[in-house]
C-alpha cells in the first residue's frame, strides 16, 4: 500500500490531513486508495468501443431524419450504393425480413430501429449504410435519397395535449391524442381537506428542464457474428450489459447463451447507456447478415438529438404549512414530456420514477401527487441522469417548496427545515406515499453545513448589501436532500421483468489472490477499486491482491447493472456476503491448518487473519489458507475457494446531505457568481473517502451545468436548436468554483456493511441550492422562483421584475459625470 | 423563421427596379451562392443541369431576351443553392413557383422549397415596389417565412439569422448596383422591354 501510506506521509508534513478511517493499512475500508484504473485512463491505454479493431471490420453511418414529422413516402438506395466501399444500405424493408424492424423500450412500447412508416422526432434513424471505412459510410449516407411528406410537428408537451395537436402515435392502435400515461401517488381527499383548512398554502410552478446527460464518449457498438460459433458478440457502451443480453436475445430470436455482450472501458454513462438504442441492433444485425464485423460509433450531435434526454417535469408544487412553519401536506401536480415514445428507463411499475419521494426530509403526514405524461416530436428519453428515477425532480420540487414557503413565512430557510426534519429516533420512517427509509439525522448534515458555510456570518453580510445598496446582492441557498437509491428489492423493481438484483462472485487462487467478478459495470465509478475494498476488507486481503472484472456478460455473474447509485447498495452488498461465504469455509480450512475445531477459530478484522480463539499466536492468513485449499484440503471439502452471491436488498438505501451555496448576483448584469459552495453528504459508511469526494465534486460541477448553463432547446418545426456542444453548454473548469466538502456517517442498517451510495447526491442535492440561493438574493423584490437555466439574461430579467436591476441610467449617468438628465435616459 | 425589410432606391423609378427584380439572370448574379435560376418541367435534373454562365444583363442584354426569360406567374423555377451557416456548406436544390405577379402593382409573391443533404426549408417570400415619396425613386417592401429544418436548423436563430441577413443585404446592395446600370442607359430600354412584358 505504498499510495496510501504517501498520503499519510504527506500529511505529517503539514499536508492536508486525511480523516483517519476504520483502515488496517491493507486498502479495506474506509481507506484512501488511489484508483487501479487510473493508470490505463491517464496512460492512454483505456480501451473503449471505438479502439476495437477488428479484421475485415466494416463501419455504419445511419441516415437520420431532417424533420421532426414526416411520412417516409420512398427511400432510394442507388445512388449511395453506387459509392466505392458502401457494402450495404439497409431500411426497415430489409430489417423486416428479420423481424428486426422495431424493439421494445425499457418500457413496453416498440421503437422503430429504422423507421418503416413515419418520422416521429428529428435525427431519428431511417436506414444504415454499410461501407469499408467511416469516410465512406458518410459519403454513401448523403447519398440516401429519402422522399418525406413533412408533417406539422408538437415538440411541446401542453401542446401535445390539446385538441387540434397532430397525432404523433398513429401506429398504435385506438391511440387518439398524444396522451401518453397517468400516475398518481398519496391520498388525494386526506390532501385536499388539510389544504382546505391550512392557516398558510403556498404554490409555485416549475420546470425541470430537458437536459442531456453528455458522456463524454457518445455510444457505439461493434457487432461481430462469429458464423464458425454461431456467436454473435456486441461490444457496446453499456450500463447494463447482461439485461441487454437478454433483450437482444428476446428481440433476435437468437438462444441467448449464443450472444455475448461486452461492455469495455466506458467514458462515462450517467443513464445515457441504459437504453437499447437503434444504433447497436443495426450493427448487430449488419454484422449478423454480412458475417463481417460492424461497427458504429456516433457523433456528439447525434448522442445529443438522438439518445434518452433527462428530466423535462413542468411540475407545480403546494405546500400546506402551520403560521410557525411546520408543514402539513404537499401537492403536487407533474406534465411529463416523454418524447415520441415511452422509453424512459425506470423499473417497469414505477411509470413516474421513485418521484414520490417528494416529501423529501421531511415528517411530512400528508401527501398527493399527479403526473400526466405526453408524446411529443422530440427524441424519447427520460432516462434517470445521475439519479435515481426521478428523484432529482422530487427533490427539486421539495426543496424549492420549502423555500418558497419560508419567504412567504418570513423564515429563516434553515429554521423551517430544522422544525420539520424527521428525526432521527424515527426511523425506519414510512412516508406518506410509501418509501420506507432506512436511516437519516438530517438535522447533524445541516448543522455541520451552516458552520462550515459561515452561515450567520453570511446573513449579515446579506443585509449590509441590502442597506448600503451595493452592486452586488448575496444569496444563500440551503438544500436538506435525502434520496432513494440501490433499486431492487426484485419483488417491487424489475427491468423489462427481470428482479433488480445484483451479484458477486469471489474466487481465491492457489497463490493467495484473488479475482472478483460483478454483475455490474463501471463508466469511470472507481468499481475495480472500491469493490476490491470491499473483499479486501472482509477477507483480510491486501487491496492489490484482487482483480475486479466486469462488463463481460460470459464471464461476470449476471447482474442488472449500474445506474441509480445501484452498484454499492446492491452489487457491493453482494461483494460483501460473497466474501463471508469464502469467509466461512476458510474457517475449515484454517481449523484442518491450525490443527483446532472450526468452532474455536474466529477471524480477526484488525489483523485479517484467522486465529484459535483465546491463542492469537496461533493465526493463519488468506494467503495461506488459499495455499491449503488447493493443496491440502480437508477431508470432506470440496477443493477451491470461491463463492458467489446473487444479493436481492431487502429495501433500498437513502443517503442524504445538505449543501449550501452562496452566490454573488451582479445587478447590473445578472451574472451569477459562487461565494461559496459547501456540500456535507451522509452516505453511511465510506468504502473510499478520495473516490468519494471526487464524486461529489463531478456531481456539483453536473450540478451547476443544470442550474446555470444547460437546456435542451427546440424550434417550432422540432428543430433541435442545443443539439450541439456550441448551444448546450456544459459546465468548464471555469465556471467550477472551490467546493467545500464534508461528511457525517449514519449507515444503513440493513445493509451488510452499512453503505449506502453516493454518486448521484451531488447532481440531485445541489440544483435547488443553487437556485434557493440566487432566488434568495432577489427575495427582498418579491422574487419566488427563477427557472433552470439561470442565464445572466434570465436573471437580470428577475431583477428587473422585483425593482433590483441596476438602473443603466444611472451608470451611464455616472460615466457621463452626471450630465445626462434622467428624462434622457428614460428615452 | 421571418426574415422582412425595405430599401430605397433614390433615382430608379419603380418600372425600372420590376424589369430587374423580374429578370433571374439579374437575379442569380446578385445572389451569392446562387448557381442558377432557370424554368424547371417534370424531367429537370439538378445533377445533369448545365447553366449557361455567360448570359448578359442589362444594359448589355438584347432586350428581346431580357423580356422572355422574365418570370412568369404560375412558372415553377429550378434554383441551385449553396449556403455556409457555420462548418455547415450545403447545395440546395431548391424549386420556386412564382405565385404572382401583379404589373400594376409591382407586387410579386413566390412559394418555394429546397433540400440538401441533411437540411430542407421551405419559404413564402414577397416583395412591392412603391413609388418612393418625394422623388423619382422606389421604395422596396419584402418579406419571406421560412421553415427550416435539419443541421442548418440545428445551429439556430443566432448563427442563421447574421447569415441570412448577409445574404438578402448583399442581394439588394448588388440589385441596386444593376438597377442603376439599368439606369445610365438609354432609357428607351426599360419601356420597350415594358412594353414586352
Amino acid at each position: 500500500m505504498s499510495s496510501d501510506s504517501e498520503r499519510f506521509a504527506e500529511a505529517e508534513d503539514g499536508g492536508p490531513q486525511p480523516e483517519k478511517h476504520c483502515g488496517h493499512g491493507r486498502g479495506g475500508m474506509g481507506e484512501e486508495v488511489k484508483r487501479k484504473e487510473d493508470q490505463r485512463f491517464i496512460t492512454g491505454r483505456g480501451n473503449y468501443v471505438d479502439d476495437i479493431k477488428k479484421s475485415g471490420m466494416l463501419h455504419c453511418e445511419l441516415v437520420r431524419s431532417p424533420h421532426a414529422h414526416a411520412r417516409i413516402e420512398d427511400i432510394d438506395k442507388s445512388r449511395a450504393l453506387e459509392v466505392d466501399g458502401v457494402v450495404a444500405v439497409l431500411t426497415a424493408d430489409d430489417l423486416l425480413e428479420y423481424d428486426l424492424a422495431t424493439m421494445p423500450t425499457l418500457m413496453d412500447d416498440t421503437q422503430d430501429v429504422l423507421v418503416n412508416d413515419k418520422v416521429k422526432f428529428q435525427s431519428q434513424e431511417v436506414a444504415a449504410v454499410i461501407a469499408t471505412d467511416r469516410y465512406t459510410a458518410k459519403d454513401g449516407a448523403q447519398k440516401v435519397d429519402v422522399d418525406y411528406d413533412v408533417l406539422d410537428p408538437v415538440v411541446d408537451a401542453a401542446d401535445a395535449l390539446e385538441d387540434d395537436a397532430p397525432l404523433i402515435r398513429d401506429d398504435i392502435e385506438g391511440q387518439e391524442d398524444n396522451h401518453c400515461l397517468d400516475w398518481e401517488t398519496g391520498d388525494e381527499e386526506a390532501t385536499a381537506e388539510v389544504f382546505d383548512e391550512a392557516p398558510v398554502t403556498v404554490t409555485e410552478q416549475m420546470l425541470y428542464q430537458r437536459l442531456h446527460p453528455a458522456p463524454i464518449e457518445t455510444c457505439g457498438a461493434v457487432g461481430d457474428y462469429d458464423p464458425g460459433k454461431d456467436k454473435l458478440t456486441v461490444h457496446m457502451t453499456s450500463q447494463a450489459p447482461h439485461i441487454h443480453r437478454t433483450l437482444f436475445a428476446q428481440v433476435s430470436g437468437i438462444p441467448e447463451h449464443k450472444i455475448r455482450i461486452v461492455s469495455p472501458d466506458v467514458g462515462g454513462g450517467f443513464g445515457n447507456k441504459v437504453p437499447i438504442y437503434p444504433g447497436y441492433v443495426v450493427a448487430a444485425a449488419a454484422s449478423y447478415v454480412l458475417e463481417q464485423p460492424v461497427k458504429w460509433v456516433e457523433e456528439r450531435s447525434e448522442n445529443i438529438q438522438s439518445t434518452g434526454f433527462a428530466r423535462d417535469y413542468d411540475m407545480q408544487g403546494e405546500l400546506a404549512a402551520t403560521e410557525d412553519g411546520e408543514i402539513l401536506a404537499v401537492r403536487t401536480d407533474v406534465l411529463a414530456d416523454h418524447g415520441a415514445y415511452n422509453a424512459v428507463a425506470q423499473p417497469s411499475k414505477f411509470p413516474a420514477g421513485f418521484f414520490n419521494i417528494f416529501t423529501g426530509s421531511y415528517d411530512i403526514d400528508t401527501a398527493y401527487g399527479t403526473l400526466t405524461a405526453a408524446y411529443t416530436n422530440t427524441a424519447p428519453g427520460g432516462v434517470a441522469y445521475r439519479c435515481s428515477f426521478r428523484v432529482t425532480e422530487a427533490v427539486y420540487l421539495i426543496e424549492r417548496m420549502v423555500k418558497v414557503l419560508a419567504d412567504e413565512l418570513g423564515m429563516d430557510p434553515a429554521e423551517i427545515r430544522r422544525k420539520n426534519f424527521i428525526q432521527p429516533e424515527q426511523f425506519p420512517y414510512e412516508s406518506p406515499t410509501g418509501w420506507n427509509y432506512d436511516s437519516g439525522d438530517y438535522e447533524k448534515a445541516l448543522d455541520k453545513a451552516l458552520e462550515m458555510a459561515d452561515y450567520d456570518h453570511y446573513r449579515e453580510e446579506q443585509q449590509r448589501r441590502i442597506e448600503t445598496d451595493a452592486d452586488k446582492l448575496l444569496g444563500i441557498g440551503i438544500s436538506s436532500f435525502t434520496e432513494v437509491v440501490g433499486a431492487g428489492p426484485g419483488k417491487s423493481c424489475d427491468i423489462a421483468g427481470v428482479e433488480m438484483f445484483d451479484s458477486a462472485e469471489i474466487r481465491v487462487h492457489p497463490t493467495g489472490n484473488a479475482t472478483v467478478r460483478v454483475g455490474v459495470q463501471t463508466q469511470g465509478q472507481g468499481h475495480e477499486t472500491t469493490f476490491a475494498q470491499i473483499v479486501a476488507e472482509e477477507l483480510g486481503m491486501d487491496v492489490d491482491d484482487i482483480t475486479v472484472e466486469h462488463g463481460d456478460t460470459d464471464t461476470d455473474p449476471y447482474g442488472l447493472g449500474t445506474y441509480g447509485s445501484r452498484s454499492t447498495p446492491v452489487a457491493g452488498a453482494a461483494a460483501a456476503v460473497a466474501s463471508r461465504k469464502v469467509r466461512e469455509k476458510a474457517k475449515a480450512i484454517a481449523a484442518n491448518e491450525l490443527e483446532a475445531a472450526e468452532e474455536d477459530i474466529t477471524w480477526d478484522r484488525e489483523s485479517g487473519e484467522f486465529h484459535v480463539a483465546g491463542a492469537p499466536d496461533r493465526s493463519i492468513s488468506i494467503t495461506e489458507i488459499a495455499a491449503g485449499a488447493y493443496m491440502n484440503k480437508p477431508a470432506g471439502e470440496d477443493p477451491g475457494l470461491e463463492a458467489v452471491n446473487y444479493y436481492d436488498p431487502p429495501e433500498m438505501t437513502y443517503p442524504f446531505g445538505s449543501y449550501i451555496v452562496v452566490v454573488e448576483v451582479d445587478r447590473e448584469t445578472g451574472e451569477v457568481e459562487f461565494e461559496k459552495f459547501v456540500a456535507v453528504d451522509d452516505c453511511g459508511n465510506r468504502i473510499n473517502p478520495m473516490i468519494i469526494e471526487g464524486q461529489i465534486h463531478g456531481g456539483l460541477a453536473q450540478g451547476i451545468g443544470t442550474a446555470m448553463m444547460e437546456h435542451v432547446t427546440f424550434d417550432d418545426n422540432g428543430n433541435v436548436t442545443g443539439g450541439d456542444f456550441m448551444n448546450y453548454l456544459l459546465p468548464t473548469s471555469m465556471e467550477i468554483p472551490n467546493f467545500e466538502t464534508g461528511h457525517t456517517v449514519t449507515p444503513s442498517p440493513h445493509h451488510p456493511i452499512g453503505a449506502k451510495g453516493v454518486g448521484e447526491s451531488p447532481t440531485v442535492g445541489s440544483p435547488p441550492a443553487i437556485v434557493n440561493a440566487v432566488v434568495d438574493a432577489m427575495a427582498h423584490g418579491g422574487i419566488s422562483h427563477i427557472e433552470m437555466p439561470m442565464t445572466p439574461d434570465v436573471v437580470w430579467e428577475k431583477l428587473d421584475e422585483a425593482g433590483l436591476a441596476a438602473d443603466p441610467a444611472d451608470a451611464i449617468a455616472l460615466e457621463f459625470d452626471g450630465q445626462w438628465s434622467d428624462e434622457a435616459a428614460d428615452d | 423563421m421571418e426574415f422582412d425589410g425595405e430599401f430605397e432606391l433614390e433615382d430608379v423609378p419603380p418600372e425600372q427596379a420590376w424589369i430587374v427584380l423580374s429578370d433571374p439572370v439579374a437575379v442569380r448574379n446578385s445572389l451569392k451562392g446562387c448557381r442558377y435560376i432557370t424554368p424547371m418541367d417534370d424531367d429537370f435534373s439538378y445533377d445533369e443541369y448545365e447553366p449557361d454562365e455567360n448570359l448578359e444583363t442589362l444594359p448589355e442584354a438584347d432586350p428581346e431576351a431580357v423580356a422572355e426569360r422574365a418570370f412568369k406567374e404560375g412558372q415553377q423555377y429550378a434554383a441551385l443553392m449553396q449556403v455556409g451557416v457555420g462548418s455547415v456548406k450545403p447545395r440546395f436544390e431548391t424549386t420556386v413557383t412564382i405565385e404572382e405577379r401583379d404589373e400594376e402593382q409591382f407586387i410579386m409573391t413566390a412559394t418555394g422549397s429546397g433540400t440538401a443533404s441533411g437540411s430542407s426549408f421551405s419559404m413564402e417570400s414577397g416583395m412591392q415596389i412603391h413609388p418612393l415619396e418625394g422623388s423619382e425613386g422606389s421604395r422596396i417592401e419584402w418579406w419571406t417565412e421560412a421553415d427550416i429544418s435539419g443541421r442548418i436548423a440545428q445551429l439556430g436563430s443566432r448563427v442563421i439569422e447574421p447569415v441570412a441577413n448577409k445574404i438578402v443585404s448583399n442581394f439588394f446592395g448588388d440589385i441596386e448596383r444593376q438597377m442603376s446600370d439599368v439606369e445610365e442607359t438609354d432609357s428607351g430600354i426599360t419601356d420597350r422591354i415594358r412594353g414586352m412584358l
